[in-house]
Protein backbone atom coordinates (compact mmCIF):
# COMPACT_ATOMS: atom_id res chain seq x y z
CA UNK A 1 0.00 0.00 0.00
CA UNK A 2 2.86 2.40 0.79
CA UNK A 3 4.41 1.62 -2.59
CA UNK A 4 1.15 2.53 -4.34
CA UNK A 5 1.02 5.84 -2.44
CA UNK A 6 4.60 6.67 -3.44
CA UNK A 7 3.98 5.82 -7.11
CA UNK A 8 0.85 7.97 -7.27
CA UNK A 9 2.64 10.89 -5.57
CA UNK A 10 5.49 10.64 -8.09
CA UNK A 11 2.94 10.64 -10.94
CA UNK A 12 1.53 13.80 -9.36
CA UNK A 13 4.99 15.41 -9.34
CA UNK A 14 5.43 14.59 -13.04
CA UNK A 15 1.98 15.91 -13.99
CA UNK A 16 2.54 19.16 -12.05
CA UNK A 17 5.96 19.69 -13.63
CA UNK A 18 4.57 19.11 -17.13
CA UNK A 19 1.76 21.56 -16.41
CA UNK A 20 4.31 24.10 -15.17
CA UNK A 21 6.12 23.75 -18.48
CA UNK A 22 3.24 23.64 -20.95
CA UNK A 23 0.65 26.06 -19.56
CA UNK A 24 0.60 29.60 -20.94
CA UNK A 25 -0.86 31.52 -18.02
CA UNK A 26 1.50 32.98 -15.44
CA UNK A 27 -0.57 32.37 -12.30
CA UNK A 28 -1.37 28.82 -13.37
CA UNK A 29 2.34 28.17 -13.85
CA UNK A 30 3.12 29.45 -10.34
CA UNK A 31 0.31 27.31 -8.87
CA UNK A 32 1.58 24.22 -10.69
CA UNK A 33 5.13 24.80 -9.44
CA UNK A 34 3.85 25.10 -5.86
CA UNK A 35 1.86 21.91 -6.30
CA UNK A 36 4.98 20.10 -7.46
CA UNK A 37 6.63 21.18 -4.20
CA UNK A 38 3.62 19.89 -2.26
CA UNK A 39 3.81 16.41 -3.79
CA UNK A 40 7.58 16.38 -3.29
CA UNK A 41 7.05 17.20 0.38
CA UNK A 42 4.63 14.29 0.88
CA UNK A 43 7.07 12.04 -0.97
CA UNK A 44 9.83 13.08 1.45
CA UNK A 45 7.57 12.04 4.32
CA UNK A 46 7.06 8.69 2.61
CA UNK A 47 10.84 8.31 2.34
CA UNK A 48 11.22 8.87 6.12
CA UNK A 49 12.74 12.36 6.03
CA UNK A 50 10.37 14.64 7.98
CA UNK A 51 12.82 17.52 8.42
CA UNK A 52 13.43 17.79 4.69
CA UNK A 53 9.67 17.63 4.17
CA UNK A 54 9.14 20.45 6.67
CA UNK A 55 11.70 22.67 4.93
CA UNK A 56 10.20 21.89 1.54
CA UNK A 57 6.73 22.73 2.82
CA UNK A 58 7.89 26.05 4.25
CA UNK A 59 10.08 27.22 1.39
CA UNK A 60 9.09 25.31 -1.72
CA UNK A 61 5.36 25.74 -1.47
CA UNK A 62 4.76 28.74 0.77
CA UNK A 63 7.53 31.23 0.16
CA UNK A 64 8.21 30.53 -3.53
CA UNK A 65 4.59 31.12 -4.56
CA UNK A 66 4.51 34.39 -2.63
CA UNK A 67 7.79 35.69 -4.07
CA UNK A 68 6.90 34.66 -7.62
CA UNK A 69 3.52 36.38 -7.43
CA UNK A 70 5.16 39.51 -5.97
CA UNK A 71 7.72 39.56 -8.80
CA UNK A 72 5.06 38.99 -11.48
CA UNK A 73 3.02 41.80 -9.99
CA UNK A 74 6.07 44.10 -10.08
CA UNK A 75 6.99 43.31 -13.68
CA UNK A 76 3.52 43.17 -15.19
CA UNK A 77 2.72 44.79 -18.51
CA UNK A 78 -0.66 46.16 -19.46
CA UNK A 79 -1.66 43.28 -21.72
CA UNK A 80 -1.88 40.43 -19.27
CA UNK A 81 -3.86 42.02 -16.49
CA UNK A 82 -7.12 40.29 -17.37
CA UNK A 83 -5.68 36.83 -17.75
CA UNK A 84 -7.98 34.90 -15.46
CA UNK B 1 -11.12 -4.06 11.10
CA UNK B 2 -8.91 -1.07 11.79
CA UNK B 3 -6.60 -2.19 8.98
CA UNK B 4 -9.53 -2.30 6.57
CA UNK B 5 -10.65 1.18 7.59
CA UNK B 6 -7.12 2.55 7.07
CA UNK B 7 -6.84 0.92 3.65
CA UNK B 8 -10.24 2.25 2.63
CA UNK B 9 -9.36 5.76 3.77
CA UNK B 10 -6.06 5.63 1.86
CA UNK B 11 -7.93 4.53 -1.26
CA UNK B 12 -10.42 7.38 -0.90
CA UNK B 13 -7.59 9.88 -0.39
CA UNK B 14 -5.79 8.64 -3.50
CA UNK B 15 -9.04 8.90 -5.47
CA UNK B 16 -9.43 12.46 -4.24
CA UNK B 17 -5.87 13.27 -5.34
CA UNK B 18 -6.72 11.92 -8.79
CA UNK B 19 -9.87 14.01 -9.03
CA UNK B 20 -7.95 17.12 -7.96
CA UNK B 21 -5.29 16.47 -10.58
CA UNK B 22 -7.99 16.07 -13.25
CA UNK B 23 -9.46 19.42 -12.23
CA UNK B 24 -5.99 20.97 -12.29
CA UNK B 25 -5.26 19.69 -15.80
CA UNK B 26 -8.67 20.48 -17.29
CA UNK B 27 -9.24 23.73 -15.42
CA UNK B 28 -10.30 26.55 -17.68
CA UNK B 29 -9.71 29.47 -15.36
CA UNK B 30 -7.18 30.31 -12.67
CA UNK B 31 -9.86 30.05 -9.98
CA UNK B 32 -10.40 26.34 -10.72
CA UNK B 33 -6.69 25.74 -10.29
CA UNK B 34 -6.59 27.69 -7.01
CA UNK B 35 -9.43 25.55 -5.64
CA UNK B 36 -7.62 22.42 -6.85
CA UNK B 37 -4.46 23.57 -5.04
CA UNK B 38 -6.40 24.09 -1.81
CA UNK B 39 -8.09 20.69 -2.12
CA UNK B 40 -4.80 18.91 -2.77
CA UNK B 41 -3.18 20.64 0.21
CA UNK B 42 -5.94 19.47 2.58
CA UNK B 43 -5.88 15.94 1.18
CA UNK B 44 -2.09 15.78 1.47
CA UNK B 45 -2.31 16.80 5.13
CA UNK B 46 -4.72 13.92 5.76
CA UNK B 47 -2.40 11.55 3.90
CA UNK B 48 0.60 12.63 5.99
CA UNK B 49 -1.32 12.00 9.21
CA UNK B 50 -2.41 8.53 8.06
CA UNK B 51 1.20 7.72 7.11
CA UNK B 52 2.26 8.83 10.61
CA UNK B 53 -0.28 6.43 12.11
CA UNK B 54 0.80 3.54 9.89
CA UNK B 55 4.54 3.96 10.46
CA UNK B 56 3.92 4.67 14.17
CA UNK B 57 6.10 7.80 14.09
CA UNK B 58 4.33 10.81 15.52
CA UNK B 59 7.04 13.27 14.49
CA UNK B 60 5.41 13.22 11.04
CA UNK B 61 2.42 15.10 12.41
CA UNK B 62 4.64 18.18 12.77
CA UNK B 63 5.03 18.26 8.99
CA UNK B 64 1.26 18.33 8.59
CA UNK B 65 1.10 21.08 11.25
CA UNK B 66 3.62 23.27 9.39
CA UNK B 67 1.77 22.60 6.16
CA UNK B 68 -1.55 23.57 7.65
CA UNK B 69 -0.06 26.79 8.99
CA UNK B 70 1.49 27.73 5.66
CA UNK B 71 -1.06 26.43 3.18
CA UNK B 72 -3.33 29.46 3.29
CA UNK B 73 -0.49 31.77 2.20
CA UNK B 74 -0.49 30.58 -1.39
CA UNK B 75 -4.24 30.90 -1.81
CA UNK B 76 -4.17 34.27 -0.07
CA UNK B 77 -1.37 35.53 -2.34
CA UNK B 78 -3.22 34.46 -5.48
CA UNK B 79 -6.42 36.07 -4.20
CA UNK B 80 -4.64 39.34 -3.47
CA UNK B 81 -2.97 39.19 -6.89
CA UNK B 82 -6.30 38.72 -8.63
CA UNK B 83 -7.58 41.68 -6.68
CA UNK B 84 -4.67 43.60 -8.35
CA UNK B 85 -3.16 44.97 -5.17
CA UNK B 86 -0.62 42.53 -3.82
Amino acid sequence: MLLIITVILCIGIIISALLAIYLNNMISIVISAGLSGLFASVTYVMLAAPDVAMTEAAIGSGLTTLIFLYAINKTKCKDDINDY
Amino acid sequence: MAEAILNLSILLILLSIGIGLIRLVKGNTVLDRVIALDLLTLVSMALIIIIAHINNRFIYIDVALVYGLLSFLGVLAVARYLEKRL
